[in-house]
């Protein structure tokens, strides 16, 4: 199996079996999986939201969604046997204002825009003060994951 | 009991007071929210705009310089060879628009990439001199025609003769200071002058390049890293291009884990400075720690 380092702002998906790795802060990474084709993805996004400003990447939430979504659909995964796990969005930066919580954010983001495609959440790791580290196997869809302490903020 | 009464009419004007006040703070947060809303929703509509614009843009961009390479080259063909001064005129001519068109076509490559989420780092140990100096000759011939003179300034090499190296990805290094070096050649008045500035600090690259241009107003710094931005945009404008450079350098520049500053005065010029940390790429697994969760497709929560 391939192994793959996902970094931040990028997004995988694939119809071959691959390992993908990727180490989460505030950041939130968003598993999709096709349970019927075994077929999946996985974005890391670092901010909530593209306003506009710069390239539309995935670096952003609703971009990174949405790219994912019609990445795996054009691999011939069908939307509606889709189903997501959520990652990261912890405070491992404690010196944030209360309005700048991007971990919360982000987690909000990828719920809201889930629950707008009807792709079921079932199961997810997110918030509290630690980095995640986490494997992902697009062809089983199952996910690995520990917490590891004293991360960048990726 | 009247008296009762005055005070709990005191008292109720009092309350009253605090919830209109309350409410006046919450309409005032709703008022400041929802102009941030308009802000963002303009902002968007203008990048959706700025869009369109930018791909009836590119057909031009592309296809007049292939027009005119087309053009020369088939004139090349049909010129006898007993004029080789005409026909060394005309192949400079060709190299300069394949050159600008290459440019843009990396640009564009480029901004696609992030875009899809497929632009990844790829480290090797870069000589950062040689690399900066290749690029300065490759922008030979357009800072000649406007008569700038470039200057590399290095503060990393050493006595001796073993080159400096740096872990970090060359291809986009090279796109972000190719964008830094055509824009400063652009903004800079004939007979300006161009530094290239390196050094390391802290162990982080410090590469930057000024300019004695026409430098970025307070307001315009706000907007040049949108894409499809350009703050000289119009029918008349003498410079080619199309606004994406910036915005590709700032994703790449986050790719790498690095900073982009900008110090700039109006008719002064500018300074943008690339800060770098090297990469560590062989680090990147993490030990273990014995708290592994799996998280399979059974439970459902």
């Amino acid at each position: 199996m391939e192994k793959i380092f996902l970094y931040p702002s990028a997004l995988f998906a694939s119809r071959k079996p691959h390992q993908v790795t990727t180490i989460l802060g505030s950041c939130v990474a968003i598993c999709m999986w096709d349970k019927k084709n075994r077929i999946g993805g996985i974005n890391h996004y670092m901010l909530p939201l593209w306003n506009g400003k710069g390239l539309a990447s995935p670096k952003y939430g609703n971009i990174a969604v949405n790219k994912l979504l019609s990445k795996l659909e054009n691999l011939g995964a069908n939307k509606n046997d889709i189903i997501a796990k959520v990652f990261g969005g912890g405070e491992v930066i404690s010196t944030q204002k209360s309005n700048m919580n991007i971990g919360e954010r982000n987690i909000a983001v990828a719920k809201e825009i889930l629950k707008e495609y009807k792709i079921p959440i079932i199961s997810s790791s997110v918030g509290g003060k630690n980095g995640r580290k986490i494997i992902f196997y697009t062809e089983s869809g199952d996910v690995m994951h520990r917490f590891i302490r004293n991360t960048k903020n990726g | 009991m009247k008296e009762n009464h005055n005070i709990s009419d005191e008292l109720l004007i009092e309350e009253l007071n605090k919830r209109l006040r309350g409410y006046k703070d919450a309409l005032e947060k709703l008022n400041e929210l929802n102009s941030q809303l308009v802000e963002v929703n303009k902002k968007l509509t203008e990048s959706e705009s700025l869009k369109s614009h930018f791909i009836s843009n590119i057909t031009n961009e592309l296809v007049n310089p292939f027009a005119s390479i087309l053009g020369l080259s088939k004139s090349i063909i049909e010129t006898s060879e007993k004029n080789p001064e005409k026909i060394k005129k005309m192949a400079f001519l060709i190299y300069q628009e394949a050159f600008s068109l290459d440019f843009q076509l990396k640009n564009i490559f480029a901004a696609a990439e992030i875009e899809a989420g497929e632009a990844l780092p790829q480290i090797s140990n870069v000589n950062i001199i040689e690399l900066t100096s290749g690029l300065i000759e490759n922008y030979y011939n357009e800072s000649q025609q406007k008569q700038i003179n470039i200057e590399l300034i290095d503060n990393i090499s050493n006595d001796n003769k073993t080159p400096f190296l740096f872990k970090t990805d060359s291809e986009k290094l090279t796109i972000v200071l190719s964008n830094l070096l055509s824009n400063a050649i652009k903004y800079t008045n004939k007979k300006g002058k161009i530094v290239i500035e390196i050094k390391q600090e802290d162990n982080m690259l410090h590469i930057s390049v000024k300019d004695n241009g026409i430098g970025i107003s307070q307001k315009d710094q706000k907007v040049i890293y949108d894409r499809f931005k350009r703050l000289d945009d119009g029918i008349n404008s003498l410079n080619r291009g199309h606004g994406l450079g910036l915005s590709i350098n700032k994703a790449y520049i986050d790719l790498l884990d690095g900073e982009l500053l900008l110090e700039s005065t109006e008719e002064k010029g500018s300074i943008f400075t690339v800060i770098l940390p090297e990469s560590d790429i062989e680090s990147d697994d993490l030990s273990s720690e014995g708290n592994e969760i799996f998280f399979g497709n059974d439970e459902l929560f």
